[in-house]
């Protein structure tokens, strides 16, 4: 941040007013790099969505994981994510915070996959066999078989646990712990209010405190 | 002892306590609070376990081909509507091809109903007297047919209305 530039003003909004206002190669922070990007990706800038593609790919690939639990129906989802980006670059206009915009995308997907019922029931076994990416891990990172029981077995309950909570609660949860969004931007993306989402995390949160504290 | 706190400040408390998301004043109440609060201190630590448990749950690594299958499914839906948009053009009421398109196609039509109806009833235009013979004929053999039907008709019975 420079630290020449005012104190970071509350909300999103007046960042985006400052994006929008200037929309120059001028860039104060992460946040407005972004919808900065993806306003050059509407002026017909494919490096931009590039750029954008790896900065985000990691997270809603990992979100959608954890919300699907099956690897290969997170890929696929994360790329309609993509996919539904890149169509509306045209009408892009940054009114949030792209990843406000991103993850709404994404947990839009999850939450219709999930109430499809698209899910296997040999889901679990499957995630099982791919032992929490073990397959992909670097060859010389491999764990002993009996560490990677244990593992299996905790990956297991953290699972069930998560896979336990209502699908909304479960995306707040996902959203607030391991991608850190605000309360505000869940509520964006959840299109409910803060006092919702907060009566959702902190009910998820008390459930998952009871499942998982004989692993602590 | 139980906590004299409202659950739902509570829970928000700790959560962002635990979070390290609290402003500076608040989290320094909350750590006071704890000094005397053995239930909070309890559910503190359980939320902090939680946590720590969650952390472990690392995802696989994505596929190296995400990127790839990506772009080409892009390129794909790019080529995809180019020929969309031809067809829309073309079968569209509103657009200016098939504003000459479907009234060529009416036009036609017509021209095709036109012709078959030729083909069966060819007008003779040559032979004028042939016509005026024909409609002779035709008048003298319906006032026979008349005559025939009056003697066919039993006459009305007296005082009866006509």
């Amino acid at each position: 941040m420079d630290p020449a530039q005012p104190s970071p003003k509350s909300g999103v909004d007046k960042d985006m007013e400052a994006v929008a206002a200037i929309r120059g190669p001028h860039l104060v922070g992460p946040i407005e790099r972004d919808a900065e990007l993806m306003l050059r990706v509407r002026e017909g800038d494919q490096r931009g969505f590039a750029i954008l593609l790896e900065r985000h790919r990691g997270p809603v690939v990992h979100f959608l994981y954890r919300m699907v639990q099956n690897q290969a129906v997170s890929e696929e989802l994360a790329q309609e994510v993509f996919l539904r980006v890149y169509r509306s670059r045209g009408t892009y206009e940054p009114t949030a915070k792209f990843t406000t915009w991103l993850f709404r995308i994404a947990t839009h997907l999850a939450l219709n996959w999930i109430r499809d019922g698209k899910k296997e029931k040999n889901q679990e076994s499957l995630s099982e066999q791919l032992l929490d990416g073990v397959e992909r891990q670097v060859p010389d990172r491999q764990p002993t078989v009996e560490q990677a029981l244990v593992r299996e077995a905790r990956m297991r309950e953290i699972r069930r646990a998560i896979e336990a909570l209502p699908a909304k609660q479960r995306a707040a949860v996902l959203m607030h712990k391991y991608q850190e969004l605000e309360y505000s931007q869940i509520a964006k993306i959840l299109s409910c209010s803060e006092s919702a989402v907060k009566s959702l995390l902190f009910r998820a949160y008390e459930t998952l405190r009871d499942r998982l504290a004989h692993m602590a | 002892m139980t906590c004299q706190m409202k659950s739902r400040k509570r829970a928000e408390l700790l959560v962002g306590y635990c979070a390290q998301t609290l402003p500076e004043a608040q989290a320094a109440e909350f750590e006071s609070h704890l000094k005397s609060c053995e239930e909070c201190k309890r559910l503190v630590a359980a939320q902090r376990a939680s946590w720590k448990t969650l952390d472990d749950w690392t995802p696989a690594e994505i596929a190296p081909e995400f990127n790839a299958r990506l772009y080409a499914r892009i390129e794909a839906e790019q080529a995809e509507s180019w020929w969309r948009r031809l067809l829309i053009h073309v079968t569209h009421p509103l657009t200016p091809l098939s504003f000459y398109w479907k009234p060529g196609v009416s036009l036609a039509a017509a021209c095709a109903v036109l012709a078959v109806g030729l083909m069966v009833h060819i007008p003779n235009l040559g032979n004028p007297t042939a016509e005026v013979h024909v409609n002779k004929v035709d008048i003298e053999q319906a006032e026979k047919t008349l005559e025939d039907l009056d003697m066919l008709t039993p006459p009305p019975a007296p005082g009866s209305p006509m």
